[in-house]
C-alpha cells in the first residue's frame, strides 16, 4: 500500500464538527466563520497612493518608482534605478568628503546586530555582549529583535535548510546598509554538518557575507576581533556590495 | 491582465484600497494545504474572537530557533502550536556513519550549554559494548567537571529566566559566573563549550595546575555567591508575582507526559537519575535530591527555586570529588579502533534538563548501527503547550523558560 | 543484572515474548511483535509489581530486513532498565499502536519516529512532520536513504583507515592483529 508522507487519512476537512459546516451558518457573530481563507474580491477599486512631496533630490535615478526586489544580485549591482547609491561607494573618482567620513564614523561605532543566534554559536555571541567581553565598548550593544532596526546580522549558529527561508527573509528586511557577519564553522562552510541531509553549507550560498568568523564556537574574542574588521570595512568602504558575491567560496571538491 | 496596482505590490484581499508588497516567500502561520491530523484540525481551526499568532522561529527569546503558534482570543492563550525543526541537524543520521571516538564531538553540539552530559551518556553505552571499565579518578572527574557545569548550566538558566520575563541585569551575572566557570574546563579541555573531552574509557586529560588555582578561587566564594544569586531575584515581587501559580503540573501529569529533571522534581516526583539508577561514582557521594511540589505540584516559581536548590547539592558533590579524588589513571587502556561485538546497550545520565540517554546498537563494525539520542528538553517541550492554556501571551515565556529548554538538543 | 525481573517478565509475558528475556550489565530486555504492545505496555504500567512508571525513551529502529519500536522504562521495583523490543514491523508498511493512550509524552516522540522512518503510530492525534519541512518526501534515518559522504568524496579520501567501514568480512587478519597491538 502506498505510503503516503502525510500521514494517515483522519480529516478530510476543516472544521470538526457540525457547528462549522460552512454551508448552513452565515458569518454572523457569535458563529464560526466560514473559512479561513477569505474569497476574491469581486471587483478591485482604484488604490489610494500618497505621493512623496516631503524631500525631493535633484538626480532622477536617485530614487527607484519601485523598491527593489533584490538589492544583492550581482545583475542590479550596475543599474542605476535599482543601486542609488552606487555612485558613492567603491568609485575612485569620487573623493569622499568630511560628511562622508563622519557618515561612517557613525555607523561603525554603532553597528546594532540583529538577535539572530540560532544555536552554540549564540551562547558565544552572548557571553561576548554580557560583561566579561563587553561588545558595548564598541556601541554593539542593543541587540535588536527586530530586522528594520538592526544594522549587522550576526548569524550564530548551524544554518539548516527548513531556517534558510525566514533567514533570507530576515535579511531581505534589513534595510541598508547592511552587513553580514558569518559566525562559527557551521555558516562558514557548513562545518561538522557539511555531510547532514538538513543543513546548509554555509551561508554565502543564500546571503552576501562581508566577514567569517571561524571557530566552534569562535571565542569571545574572535567575535570581538571580526566585528572590529566589520567596522575597519564599513569605514574604509572597503565592502564587496554592491559586488558581493552569492556563492560558497570554497571550492566543490574540497 | 491589467490591474490597478503598481509593479511590486498587490491588493490586500481583505480591503483592496490598501496596497501590500509582494510576499518574498510566503510564510503563514496557517498551513497553506488541509490538516492532515486530528490535532492539527483541532488546532487550525478558529472560534469566533480567535486569531492565531505566529512567534518565529526568530524571537527575542534566547532558547533557540523555536517557532510557536499561538491561537489567542484577546490576550488570552487558548492553544499553542510549537513548530520544530529549525535546527534539525541530522546528528543521529551522522553519528551511523562515524567512528565511536568521533560521535564524542558530533554530540556535543546537542545541549550545548551542558555539553559534557551529552557526550557522558554515549561515553557510558559504548563502554557497556565495549565491557571496558573506567578507572576511579576518571569517573570522579568527570562528576566533578559534570557538576560544575551542572552549576553553570543553572546559572545560565536563571539568567535566560530573568531576560524573558523582561529583567535585562540578571543575564549579566549569569555570563559572569558562567565565564569562571568555563574559563576553568577550558583549562583542562581546551574549549570554552562544546568540550570533546570524555573518552571511550575515561577522560581525555588529568586536571592541572590552573585548573586547581581556577577551581579553588571559585570554590572559596561558590557558596557566598550562590546566597547572592538567590537573592538576586527571589523576594524581586514583579519576578515572584509574574512566576506564582503560573504553569501549575502535578505529579500523574508530569510522570504520564514524560518529563523527566528539575521540571519533574518540581512537579513533586523524587526521580533523579543519580539516585533512581545510580551510575559512575554517584553511590559513593552523599548529596540530597530537592523536590517541590510534593502536595500539589509545582509550578515556574518552584521549577525556578528548584533549580537554585540543585546548584547548592552541586556545590557539596564537588567539594566531596575535591577530598576523595583517588589517584591513579585517567583512561582505559583501548585500542584505537574500536569494534565492538554486535549488541545493544541503553545508558542515561541526569543532564541539567533531565533524563538523557543514549541507545547504541553495535554491528561489529568501527561505526554503531544505531545511535538513538534521547533528549529531555524535547519530551519537556511538550508541556509548553499543555500549561499554556488560559494563560496570557506574556506568560508564555514564563513557563517555556522555566521548562529550560534547549533547541539544540530539541531539534538535534 | 536483576534475575529475579527476568523470571517474573517471563512468567508473566510468556505467550508474548518473541525470544528469551535477555540481560546485560543493568539492562532488562524483552521482545514482543509488534501486536501485543497496548497489552504489554499497559500490564508493564498499571500492575503494582510492575509499576513501569517513566517512559525513558521510544525509539525506531531500521535493521534493514524490517523495521523496530524500542522502549525504555524505568520502575522503582527493580535496579534494572527494561527494554520492549516490538520488532516485526515490515519495512514497506510498518505500523504499531501508539503508546499515548498511557504516557501523553510519547506524542512527540512518535512523530519523530514517523519522520525519520515513516513508522505509523496508529492513534496517535498529531501524527506529522516534527523535524523536516512539511512537504519533505523521504525519510532520512532508513537504511536506503545515503548521505552524501565528503569524505569519501575528497582528495584524501581513504587514506586514513577512519574514512573507511570495515565490516567484519573485511577485517583480514592483519588489520585484526594490527588493532590489537595498537
Amino acid at each position: 500500500m502506498a505510503m503516503t508522507p502525510d500521514g494517515p487519512d483522519v480529516v478530510t476537512g476543516l472544521g470538526v464538527g457540525p457547528e462549522d459546516d460552512p454551508q448552513t451558518i452565515p458569518d454572523q457573530p457569535g458563529r464560526a466563520p466560514s473559512s479561513l481563507v477569505a474569497a476574491g474580491a469581486a471587483d478591485l477599486m482604484a488604490p489610494i497612493v500618497v505621493t512623496n512631496t516631503l524631500w525631493t533630490s535633484a538626480s532622477a535615478g536617485a530614487y527607484a518608482s519601485t523598491a527593489p526586489a533584490f538589492t544583492h544580485l550581482r545583475e542590479l549591482a550596475h543599474d542605476e534605478l535599482a543601486n542609488a547609491d552606487t555612485a558613492r561607494w567603491g568609485q575612485l573618482e569620487v573623493i569622499p568628503t568630511k560628511a562622508d567620513l563622519l557618515v561612517d564614523l557613525i555607523r561603525m561605532n554603532s553597528l546594532w546586530p540583529l538577535l539572530s543566534g540560532l544555536a552554540c554559536c549564540a551562547i558565544e555571541m552572548m557571553s561576548a555582549a554580557t560583561s566579561k567581553n563587553d561588545m558595548d565598548r564598541w556601541g554593539m550593544f542593543p541587540f535588536r529583535a527586530s530586522p528594520r532596526q538592526a544594522d549587522v546580522l550576526i548569524v550564530a549558529g548551524t544554518l539548516t535548510t527548513k531556517m534558510a527561508g525566514p533567514l533570507v527573509r530576515l535579511w531581505e528586511q534589513m534595510p541598508e546598509p547592511k552587513w553580514c557577519v558569518a559566525m562559527g564553522d557551521c555558516t562558514c562552510s557548513g562545518g561538522r554538518y557539511k555531510r547532514s541531509y538538513s543543513t546548509i553549507e554555509g551561508i554565502d550560498r543564500l546571503m552576501p557575507v562581508d566577514v567569517y568568523v571561524p571557530g566552534c564556537p569562535p571565542r569571545p574574542e574572535g567575535l570581538i576581533y571580526g566585528m572590529m574588521k566589520l567596522g575597519q570595512l564599513v569605514k574604509e568602504r572597503r565592502g564587496q556590495w554592491p559586488d558581493r558575491p552569492i556563492a560558497p567560496n570554497v571550492p566543490e571538491d574540497v | 491582465m491589467t490591474t490597478h496596482a503598481p509593479m511590486g505590490q498587490h491588493a490586500s484581499e481583505d480591503d483592496p484600497r490598501i496596497m501590500l508588497d509582494n510576499q518574498i516567500g510566503a510564510f503563514e502561520a496557517v498551513p497553506p494545504y488541509p490538516p492532515r491530523t486530528e490535532r492539527e484540525a483541532e488546532f487550525y481551526s478558529l472560534r469566533d474572537g480567535e486569531m492565531f499568532l505566529n512567534m518565529g522561529p526568530q524571537h527575542p527569546s534566547t532558547h533557540g530557533v523555536l517557532r510557536v503558534v499561538l491561537k489567542i482570543n484577546g490576550e488570552q492563550v487558548v492553544d499553542l502550536d510549537p513548530v520544530l525543526g529549525y535546527l534539525h541537524r541530522g546528528v543521529e543520521k551522522l553519528c551511523e556513519t562515524s567512528d565511536y571516538h568521533h560521535i564524542i564531538s558530533q554530540v556535543d553540539p546537542l545541549e550545548y550549554v551542558s555539553s559534557l552530559f551529552m557526550e557522558w551518556a554515549p561515553v557510558m553505552a559504548f563502554e557497556k559494548l565495549l565491557d571496558v571499565r573506567v578507572p576511579r579518578r576518571a569517573e570522579y572527574i568527570r562528576v566533578l567537571t559534570g557538576e560544575l557545569l551542572r552549576v553553570s548550566s543553572h546559572a545560565l538558566f536563571q539568567g535566560w529566566m530573568a531576560l524573558d520575563l523582561g529583567g535585562l541585569t540578571p543575564i549579566l551575572y549569569s555570563f559572569i559566573e558562567r565565564d569562571e566557570i568555563v574559563e576553568m574546563l577550558a583549562a583542562i579541555t581546551g574549549q570554552r563549550m562544546l568540550f570533546n573531552y570524555f573518552r571511550i574509557g575515561g577522560v581525555n586529560g588529568d586536571l592541572n595546575h590552573e585548573f586547581m588555582s581556577r577551581l579553588g578561587d571559585w570554590m572559596s566564594r561558590a557558596a557566598k555567591q550562590h546566597e547572592a544569586s538567590i537573592g538576586l531575584l527571589n523576594e524581586n515581587e514583579i519576578f515572584v508575582r509574574r512566576m506564582r501559580g503560573i504553569g501549575k503540573l502535578d505529579k500523574d501529569t508530569a510522570l504520564r507526559m514524560a518529563v523527566t529533571g528539575p521540571n519533574l522534581r518540581a512537579a513533586g516526583v523524587p526521580f533523579d537519575v543519580r539516585r533512581a539508577h545510580p551510575y559512575s561514582v554517584y553511590p559513593e557521594l552523599e548529596f540530597d535530591i530537592p523536590v517541590r511540589g510534593t502536595r500539589d505540584g509545582g509550578d515556574s516559581l518552584d521549577r525556578y527555586l528548584l533549580r537554585l536548590d540543585e546548584v547548592k547539592e552541586s556545590i557539596r558533590i564537588i567539594d566531596q570529588c575535591l577530598h576523595n579524588m583517588p589517584d591513579g589513571p585517567v583512561m582505559a587502556r583501548l585500542p584505537r579502533l574500536l569494534r565492538p561485538r554486535p549488541g545493544r546497550a541503553w545508558a542515561a545520565v541526569e543532564a541539567p534538563r533531565g533524563l538523557y540517554g543514549t541507545y547504541a546498537i553495535s554491528d561489529g563494525t568501527d561505526q554503531p548501527f544505531r545511535m538513538k539520542i534521547h533528549d529531555p528538553s524535547f519530551v519537556n517541550m511538550q508541556l509548553v503547550g499543555m500549561l499554556m492554556k488560559g494563560n496570557l501571551i506574556a506568560d508564555t515565556m514564563a513557563v517555556m523558560a522555566s521548562i529550560d529548554p534547549v533547541m539544540g538538543g530539541i531539534d538535534k | 543484572m536483576d534475575r529475579l525481573l527476568r523470571r517474573r517478565l517471563e512468567a508473566r509475558f510468556a505467550d508474548k515474548l518473541t525470544g528469551p528475556v535477555r540481560q546485560r550489565h543493568d539492562e532488562t530486555e524483552l521482545r514482543i511483535g509488534a501486536a501485543d504492545l497496548t497489552e504489554v505496555m499497559t500490564a508493564l504500567h498499571d500492575e503494582p509489581d510492575l509499576d513501569f512508571a517513566v517512559l525513558a525513551d521510544l525509539a525506531g529502529v531500521d535493521t534493514g530486513n524490517q523495521m523496530q519500536v524500542t522502549y525504555h522504562l524505568w520502575s522503582a521495583t527493580t535496579p534494572d532498565w527494561l527494554r520492549v523490543i516490538a520488532d516485526g514491523l515490515p519495512r514497506d508498511n510498518p505500523r504499531i499502536a501508539t503508546l499515548t493512550g498511557l504516557w501523553p509524552g510519547a506524542e512527540w516522540m512518535e512523530r519523530e519516529t514517523y519522520d525519520m522512518f515513516g513508522i505509523i503510530f496508529e492513534g496517535n492525534r498529531d501524527l506529522r512532520r516534527i523535524y523536516m519541512p512539511p512537504d519533505y518526501t523521504s525519510f532520512p534515518l532508513r537504511k536506503d536513504f545515503y548521505l552524501a559522504d565528503d569524505a569519501a568524496r575528497s582528495p584524501g579520501g581513504g587514506v586514513r583507515h577512519m574514512e573507511q567501514t570495515h565490516a567484519p568480512s573485511q577485517a583480514t587478519e592483519r588489520v585484526v592483529r594490527r588493532t590489537v597491538k595498537a
